[in-house]
């Protein structure tokens, strides 16, 4: 029913990606004792100076080609860079969208001249982008976006407003969905995918401050801002399946299921040979629950590995793997406060924001950040019907 | 796809056909009164099925575990009323290993600890008791672990030596008392290196979770066929949001376990021994056994938990199957244990854990 083409008792991560766990680890270790970044459970920091150490190793735009600014490496290696990552709780927003979502999207569907405007930039950590999607009546239902985009001589004037637009007072460009010809009835038509610059003229960003105080939510005010042609991402009018096939990557890694994972580790280690039956058997049952959840995620990374060879393959791929993405982050989600559960009542002591107990603070970041995991790329109950609909064929 | 993977695609799909083909309402029935369905060991022994995984030189079909496995997880689809686990998976590998002949017949293995072994005549004779042996009494032959001499011992008697009290599991599948007193072994032979008492626990617990993944499958498929078909308030409940909602939940926990269950299998394939991987299947098959059998129910209404509807064939084995050879919170303290010695430096990277031990 799922993962039908996945062979799971031979599925592994190949030996050589091993040297490749064991230096991220390294560079990691050393830059958190230098000092460069604070390991933070929830969302992930923007740090430039950090991202260009990643683009430095090559570890930004693993799987691009070489003439983009890519390393031609495959997405198990990405899939272990990025597990290295999150289990560090690094600082990876100034290059997780580009990394993960703008990048393929513009492999797949940019212009020879966006790919070499952006990718390097992008490869090289010094281009950030935002995702521009909901607005302040799109939420869950996103092809209701009514920022549209004007016809003019040479490009369109964009004008509406996002909303939840993560690091757009930081990032370089976003993509933008808009309405570029009237709604006629199908509503997935008429919607284009445009990038847009956050200096030109007419864009506003301002913060939306999360509620704990932390800044990275803002929400984007576009005013005629003029956008030129050749800003266009794919064709004119296909935005609602470019923006679906995105989705479908952001669902499928580790990030998914791992945000918490820090605070497992830690958890782990407070309890240390202490540990009782009680603990035991949580530590287990958590444990066994991560080692599924993995061997889902790196399913999917290998299916999007196979797919990688012929041309449009990885899309095929990515599109045949949209429900099974689904699943991993609907059960991921809710993985991770598993683990902080587990981590306020076996440790019992009160979340303190401000402790400087590694473990300590990262279950008061935990338990904030829980609300946004089930929220962000898709609800819970949106994920649930997509994957229903697979369950029941299309309705009659 | 590479040449096994399409041997292994089309094995599943013999043996999908043979379970569809031979395994009714009427056979799973007759089997709650007879314990088992000897009409249908019949068909699986003349198609070699619990010889999948036996070395050829063992007068086997040669094919891996994880081949094995793949069948197991259809027979758990079917709610197979005989000892496949016991005879293929377990049984035979510890006959085969141990360079003895296989016999014909279903198997029942004997759990636990080893038995005593005395010398007799020529031979061994072995005593011990067991309770809750899975098919014991419809066995033809007993296959267990005997210590004797401070030797390992893989040791066959016939049930009709023993004593045996019957019992059964909410499924009215066989679950007997064994009580062996100085029964001879009618053969014997020194188990292979790799074979003891815990591996064995080990294979029978990823055989439960094999099982439990089809089972689970099953119980899913009823739910969505059921929800399709079931009209109130004017209109298929499959269009109910609320019914779709736990149809995808429970969507999400079957691929879990299905996950668990093979990867698990892979594990034991290539390392013998994988008490982290094996305990992590039996875990999550549980837990989804928990979830999905509630959610099956509760789309199925009251017609659900009749005995002419077959939905229980698949959720009463489930509710047994789960804490058969260990429940999620036995193997969950395991694990426990093992990420403890492991230490949390030892935990991560988990790829590295998972993969280099032993």
């Amino acid at each position: 029913m799922f993962f039908e083409n996945v062979d799971f008792s031979s599925l592994e991560v190949p030996a050589a990606a091993q040297a490749l766990r064991e230096e991220v680890c390294t560079f990691l270790q050393a830059e958190a004792a230098a000092g460069t970044f604070t390991p933070q459970v929830g969302h992930a920091e923007f740090s430039a100076e950090f991202t260009r150490k990643v683009a430095a190793r090559g570890w930004i735009g693993m799987t691009w080609p070489r003439r983009y600014g890519g390393h031609e490496r495959s997405y198990l290696e990405r899939f272990v860079v990025t597990e290295e990552m999150l289990a560090s709780a690094a600082p990876c927003a100034a290059h997780w969208f580009g990394d993960r979502q703008i990048g393929p999207s513009l492999l797949r569907h940019g212009s020879e001249k966006l790919k070499e405007r952006y990718l390097p930039a992008i490869a090289r950590g010094e281009c950030y982008f935002a995702l521009g999607m909901s607005e302040p009546n799109s939420g869950s239902d996103l092809a209701s976006v009514r920022t549209r985009a004007e016809r003019v001589a040479g490009g369109w004037r964009v004008t509406g407003q996002k909303v939840w637009t993560s690091w757009a007072h930081k990032a370089h460009a976003f993509f933008v969905l808009c309405r570029t010809s009237p709604d006629t009835g199908n509503r997935h038509e008429g919607l284009s995918q445009l990038i847009v610059e956050l200096n030109a003229p007419g864009v506003t960003v301002r913060p939306i401050l999360f509620m704990n105080g932390y800044h990275h939510f803002n929400e984007v005010f576009l005013d005629n801002v003029f956008v030129p042609d050749d800003r266009v991402v794919g064709e004119i009018g296909q935005g609602w399946k470019q923006v679906t096939s995105e989705l479908a990557l952001e669902r499928s890694g580790p990030e998914r299921y791992m945000i918490t994972f820090p605070l497992l580790v830690e958890l782990i280690r407070r309890l240390g040979q202490a540990a009782d039956v009680r603990a035991q058997e949580w530590v287990g049952r958590l444990t066994a629950r991560f080692w599924t959840l993995r061997r889902m995620a790196l399913a999917i990374a290998l299916t999007l590995e196979r797919g990688s060879g012929s041309d449009g393959g990885a899309q095929q791929a990515t599109v045949d793997l949209a429900t099974e993405a689904a699943l991993v982050k609907d059960m991921g989600t809710f993985y991770e406060r598993e683990i902080t559960d587990a981590a306020r009542l076996l440790a019992g002591v009160e979340p303190d924001p401000g402790a400087h107990d590694a473990f300590e603070r990262y279950l008061a970041e935990a338990i904030v950040y829980a609300p946004i995991s089930t929220l962000r790329g898709g609800t819970t109950q949106v994920l649930r019907t997509l994957i229903a609909r697979r369950l029941l064929g299309p309705r009659p | 796809m590479n040449a096994p993977n399409e041997i292994r695609a089309m094995l599943v799909e013999s043996a999908t056909r043979l379970f569809a083909d031979h395994v009714d309402a009427g056979m799973l029935e007759a089997a709650k009164r007879d314990g088992w369905s000897a009409a249908l060991w019949a068909v699986m022994e003349s198609a070699e099925l619990p010889r999948v995984s036996v070395p050829e030189e063992a007068g086997g079909a040669g094919g891996t575990l994880s081949d094995l496995a793949a069948v197991l997880r259809v027979a758990g689809r079917y709610a197979a009323p005989v000892p496949f686990v016991e005879t293929a998976l377990l049984g035979n590998w510890l006959l085969a290993g141990a360079g003895l002949e296989l016999p014909r017949g279903p198997l029942a293995v004997l759990p636990g600890a080893p038995l005593s072994g005395q010398r007799s005549g020529d031979g061994w004779a072995v005593s011990g008791k067991r309770g809750r042996v899975p098919w014991a009494r419809i066995a033809a032959r007993l296959v267990g672990l005997a210590e004797a001499d401070g030797e390992l011992l893989v040791v066959v008697v016939d049930p009709a030596a023993c004593l045996i009290a019957p019992g059964r599991n909410l499924a009215g599948e066989p679950r007997d008392e064994v009580t062996l007193h100085h029964v001879p072994a009618l053969l014997a032979a020194p188990a292979s290196a790799g074979v003891t008492a815990r591996t064995l626990r080990q294979r029978a617990a990823l055989g439960r979770a094999l099982l439990m993944a089809g089972a689970l499958e099953r119980a899913l498929e009823l739910s969505i066929g059921y929800a399709q078909q079931r009209v109130q308030f004017g209109r298929p409940i499959a269009q109910f949001q609320a019914i779709q909602q736990e149809l995808a939940r429970a969507a999400g926990e079957v691929a879990a376990a299905v996950a668990a269950a093979l990867s698990a299998a892979g594990a034991v394939e290539q390392r013998g021994e994988a008490l982290f991987e094996v305990a992590a299947a039996k875990i999550r098959t549980a837990d989804a056994a928990r979830e999905v059998t509630l959610i099956a129910h509760q789309v199925h209404g009251a017609i659900g938990v009749t005995d002419e509807y077959p939905l229980h064939h698949s959720t009463l084995r489930l509710w047994a199957w789960r804490d058969e050879d260990g429940n999620e919170a036995e193997w969950s303290i395991a694990l426990g244990r093992e990420v403890q010695r492991l230490s949390a430096e030892g935990l991560w990277p988990l790829g590295l854990a998972f993969q280099a031990q032993h």
